[in-house]
């Protein structure tokens, strides 16, 4: 069954270690408690190896040894000289350990300190690991079986229990620190469960006070500057932007209310007036046409203000590609020149000769024409307007500047919002969504729309816009 | 560290099955008293103080510490031989 849909993530009744697995601080905490469990494995085979199995090998060496020394005595003098070299070992064995055994051919003992000739000791193996009682106490011996010449047989060997003990001991040690390793793993696990939970618990906290509406919340930061706290500043980054989004959203629903709601008025009540008070054909026909006019001013409002939307959302970055722009400013320019001059404005221009970068070559040339329309519709009869454009190491400007009345400080600030107009320039006709349009394509591209006074101190200042682009 | 467990139990010695054992022989009164007249018959000097050894080693045995005894009597003919 599919959760609900804007619900939380349900709380069921499951086993302990399974709520253990299914939380991920659970799967860390279990992670180093594996990661340390094969870690302190690791050493204790290593430990193992280098004491209890050096033991043995050392063990095994001396027996081979031994062996080796006795069948080279057997072969210079003999079983006799075997025989006394044996009796000889067996009588100054100072350590009590040694362990030998002849037999001849038909198996009785020549000579030794064994019983008899084990059963365990006929096998394939010539080394044998048997129990040895000595005194009514159970050891362990270790043994090897050379067959001599003759059809004689010797076993060599010795006690280990002084081995065994020491093995003993190791084992008991290594069982303790394995306890210990395993308690401290599983304290370990268990802090770093908590540390988990504990600096997760803001982050979730809002997440939830966020899903109950309050919008206002943000993710508490430490002063560690740790993942945890680039998660948050992440997280209250995205809940900047959506509030951001959110005010813009409701602004220009608020806007539409209010800007849109008076031409499509006045369109009304001029075609109501029309066809209660023209006199003829004519005059209605004219009303009209005014009509249809205004209404498609409504509509070019409602355009843009789709266009700043999509621009917004990021729906244009697919149509990005490497462009010169500097003929696109040349072509605009060109373009504008006329228009200033029948303003009585001079347009100059100071361009590069090539201004290569990525993005989309017609929302650059949309947010330049905006920018040009504001200047010239601004910009006072003998004034001049400027377009200018150059390229720094690591981004690059595109600007216009005028001889406006420029924009108060405050102005400035709200200027790229839509429908905002100036106190100044309510008198003078647009929509308010020039410069809304223009900081979108600026942010589209990663850059920045700048606004300050063309000359500061100056009465009018004038306006410079400049869209700073990255390079990259 | 289950695993360690595991390990520690695979290495430790079996318990050993005494019906299947063997037997060492010197470890017993008769052969001290074999070490005892081995070392009475060597030659050599400090006769004295083998036979203060041979005698203690002797004791040793007869009282129950077969193997101490036994290692005492070694030494002292061990000791002889060296001399």
């Amino acid at each position: 069954m599919p959760p609900p849909l804007g619900g939380s993530i349900p709380h069921t009744t499951e086993p302990p270690l399974l709520g253990l697995l299914r939380s991920a601080s659970g799967r860390f905490a279990l992670l180093f408690t594996v990661v340390f469990a094969i870690a302190a494995t690791a050493a204790a085979v290593v430990l193992w190896w280098n004491t209890a199995g050096a033991l043995d090998r050392q063990t095994e060496a001396a027996i081979r040894a031994d062996a080796q020394a006795l069948v080279e005595r057997h072969r210079a003098g003999g079983e006799p000289a075997l025989v006394e070299a044996l009796d000889d070992r067996i009588t100054v064995d100072l350590a009590n350990e040694s362990l030998y055994l002849l037999v001849s051919a038909e198996g009785a003992t020549l000579v030794g300190n064994l019983e008899a000739w084990p059963a365990a000791a006929n096998g394939e193996s010539p080394w044998i690991r048997m129990p040895l009682i000595r005194e009514g106490t159970v050891s362990e011996a270790r043994l090897y079986r050379v067959e001599l010449r003759d059809g004689m047989r010797l076993l060599v060997g010795r006690d280990v229990a002084e081995k065994l003990r020491l093995r003993a001991l190791l084992t008991e040690g290594i069982a303790w620190a394995a306890s210990s390793t395993a308690a401290i793993a599983l304290a370990g696990g268990w802090q770093l469960r908590r540390m988990l939970e504990r600096r997760m618990r803001p982050v979730h906290g809002t997440a939830e006070a966020i899903g109950a509406g309050d919008l206002t919340r943000r993710v508490p930061l430490s002063e560690h500057g740790d993942e945890f706290d680039r998660l948050g500043a992440t997280m209250n980054a995205m809940l900047d932007r959506i509030a951001t989004l959110m005010e813009g959203v409701r602004g220009v629903s608020d806007a539409i209310a209010h800007d849109l709601r008076t031409p499509i008025a006045r369109a009304r009540a001029k075609l109501e007036d029309a066809l209660a008070t023209a006199p003829d054909e004519a005059a209605l026909r004219s009303a009209i046409e005014q009509g249809i006019h205004d209404l498609d001013g409504v509509t070019r409002v409602f355009q843009a203000v789709l266009r700043i939307a999509e621009v917004e959302a990021g729906a244009r970055r697919a149509a990005f590609a490497p462009t010169d722009m500097a003929p696109v400013l040349a072509d605009i320019a060109d373009l504008y020149n006329a228009a200033a001059e029948e303003h009585g404005q001079v347009l100059e221009t100071s361009l590069p000769d090539a201004l290569p970068l990525t993005g989309d070559r017609d929302l650059l040339a949309q947010a330049v024409t905006n920018l040009l329309d504001n200047a010239i519709k601004y910009t006072p009869q003998g004034g001049t307007v400027r377009v200018f454009a150059r390229a720094g190491t690591d981004h690059m400007e595109i600007g216009v500047s005028d001889d406006g009345p420029g924009l108060s400080e405050a102005d400035r600030r709200r200027a790229t919002e839509r429908f905002f107009r100036a106190d100044a320039a309510r008198t003078t006709p647009g929509s308010g969504l020039g410069l809304s349009l223009v900081r979108a394509v600026a942010q589209l591209h990663g850059g920045e729309l700048r606004l300050r006074d063309t000359e500061p101190g100056r009465s009018p200042p004038g306006l410079t816009a400049t869209l700073r682009l990255p390079l990259a | 560290m289950g695993f360690i467990l595991v390990l520690l139990a695979a290495l430790a010695p079996w318990p050993a099955a005494a019906d299947q054992a063997v037997r060492v022989v010197t470890d017993n009164v008769e052969y001290c008293q074999v070490l005892a007249a081995r070392l009475a018959g060597q030659g050599g000097a400090h006769a004295s103080a083998r036979h203060q050894l041979a005698g203690e080693g002797l004791r040793l045995c007869e009282a129950g510490q077969v193997r101490t005894g036994v290692a005492k009597l070694r030494r002292a003919i061990r000791a002889n031989q060296i001399h």
